[in-house]
């Protein structure tokens, strides 16, 4: 059963609206974080950034496979002293021969940070964080070099407050201190 | 040698004073910035944010848009593989160019003539406005991304729909004034009634087209962020994006300039007839930057109101409510002038 649509009344719509916004424009009820004076506390299972242990990977590529968006691609390397890799000669691109080994690198501009890569991973090499607010000044910075992809990420803003949200009957959405 | 005659020094002193600064390149300059920051602010407002507000953070984040201009002055400059490079470089330089030569022909004082006296400095303006959305058809085409592309097509369809109620707009503000120019417009309000009185239908038409060719919302159609990623400006990056950003702002100067000498009277509260650079140049010109710079912040406001219209949506009330409204405009003006005059 279908109703029949009244035709609209172009005015009282329109002026209701504008009315509305007015109102919020005098009288603001502003629920943001104040975010980079206080962050929100993350939870524990929260899927940031994230690099591997050198030494724990064992190049079987099960990440590069797994990987939805194709942003893994694997590095050929030397297994050099100490079980530490070193970059292989130029030219090489694929690992043939005595302690030559694979390693994982991601391209930041096409992860999803749907952490597949980090449940496949048959050694658990890979180190997850919660960093999950860096920014990239160049195009080149989202496809690190192995060497620059080791590098642990650093949290932006340390000394921010933590907070936890909560729902406020007045304002909507409040925060309280972290405990 | 090095003999200049003073008559000619001090007539290009003031054409540079019209060029530089009423309403010239500085006054865009900061009106543009000032603006792009109050709609951040206001749409931040309303929707229970708090906007810009890290950059300069004592007086509400004011510098945000300084900021974000030298940011994209330092950024770098990607050009895809496949654009038309020539086209996509060039486009939006010419675009800003154009919204900006366009000021030259809107007067802001009684005695204001750079280059050339003119009596017809309003067809001439509007003849550069006009010229603006080609360019932005040319961004969209030289880009060759979908995105860009259907942009373009849309900024099209727009144009074509809104163009034809703006001039006939116009031209019910010229059947009532008698004239092509904005100076002898301006005295005929101040010696009877300012325009929005005179033609009501005609005040209104102009306010929407304004908002449609500026992209204000709702009709912010051809840059939809959630349906196409950002319309024509998909590909640009630094301080090309920042040119392209930056033109609907100056378009939307301009149109409230015209809009505030066409129908809010001018320099109304100003009358004094001086031919002197301050009291025939300055002191209305701030009246009349006064102005246009409420009715760009009223059609800024919009943008924490309304949702965006579909395009089938836009293109059709451009072609039946708006035409209507521009048409009975007309009528209106010259029932006005067969019967008041």
């Amino acid at each position: 059963m279908s109703e029949v649509r009244k035709p609209r009344d172009p005015v009282t719509g329109h002026v209701k609206a504008l009315a509305k916004g007015f109102k919020y424009l005098v009288e603001p009820n502003r629920m943001t974080l104040d975010y980079p004076a206080e962050t929100m506390k993350l939870p524990p299972n929260y899927r940031g950034f994230f690099t591997v242990d050198d030494k724990k990977c064992i190049g079987c590529s099960m990440c590069e496979m797994v990987c939805p968006p194709e942003a893994i691609t694997m590095v050929p390397r030397i297994i050099g002293e100490g079980g530490k890799t070193i970059p292989a000669p130029e030219g090489e691109k694929e690992a043939k021969g005595p302690k030559r080994t694979k390693r994982p690198v991601v391209n930041w501009g096409k992860c999803i940070f749907c952490y597949f890569c980090v449940d496949v991973c048959p050694v658990d090499a890979f180190i997850p964080t919660q960093v999950h607010d860096l920014a990239f000044e160049k195009d080149s910075e989202y496809r690190p070099s192995y060497e620059e992809y080791l590098k642990p990420p650093e949290e932006p803003y340390k000394n921010a407050k933590k907070v936890v949200s909560k729902a406020d009957l007045k304002r909507g959405v409040g925060y309280d201190p972290a405990p | 040698m090095g003999i200049i005659p003073i008559p000619l020094i001090i007539w290009l002193i003031e054409d540079l004073l019209y060029l530089i600064i009423f309403p010239g390149l500085v006054t865009i300059l900061v009106i543009v910035i000032v603006i792009i920051w109050l709609e951040r602010k206001i749409a931040a407002k309303v929707q229970m944010r708090f906007g810009p507000l890290w950059v300069s953070k004592k007086i509400g984040g004011a510098l945000q848009s300084l900021a974000d201009l030298l940011r994209y002055s330092f950024q770098e400059v990607i050009i895809p593989e496949k654009a038309d490079k020539l086209a996509f470089i060039l486009a939006p330089g010419l675009m800003f160019a154009f919204a900006t030569i366009a000021l030259i022909f809107i007067p802001v004082g009684p005695y204001y003539s750079v280059l050339f006296p003119s009596y017809y400095t309003i067809l001439f303006s509007l003849a550069l406005i006009i010229i603006t959305p080609i360019f932005a058809i040319t961004v969209g085409w030289a880009s060759d991304n979908k995105f860009s592309f259907i942009g373009a097509l849309r900024e099209g369809f727009l144009l074509i729909s809104y163009e034809v109620p703006f001039l006939l707009s116009v031209v019910s503000m010229i059947i009532i004034f008698r004239t092509y120019d904005y100076i002898s417009a301006v005295q005929s309000q101040l010696s009877f009634l300012p325009g929005i009185i005179l033609n009501p239908l005609a005040a209104l038409t102009m306010l929407i087209v304004m908002i449609r060719t500026t992209g204000r919302f709702p009709f912010d159609i051809t840059e939809a962020d959630s349906e196409l990623v950002l319309g024509l400006y998909t590909e640009y990056s630094a301080l090309f994006f920042g040119v392209g950003m930056a033109t609907p702002y100056v378009e939307l100067y301009n149109f409230s300039l015209i809009f505030s000498l066409l129908f809010l009277g001018g320099w109304w509260p100003f009358t004094l007839n001086v031919m002197n650079p301050i009291y025939g140049l300055i002191l209305p010109g701030i009246i009349v930057v006064i102005k246009a710079f409420i009715v760009m912040a009223i059609l800024v406001f919009l943008r924490a109101v309304y949702p965006r219209y579909r395009l089938d949506q836009a293109v059709r009330s451009g072609w039946s409510y708006v035409l209507l409204l521009s048409v009975l405009s007309v009528i209106l003006s010259v029932g006005e002038v067969v019967f008041l005059r």
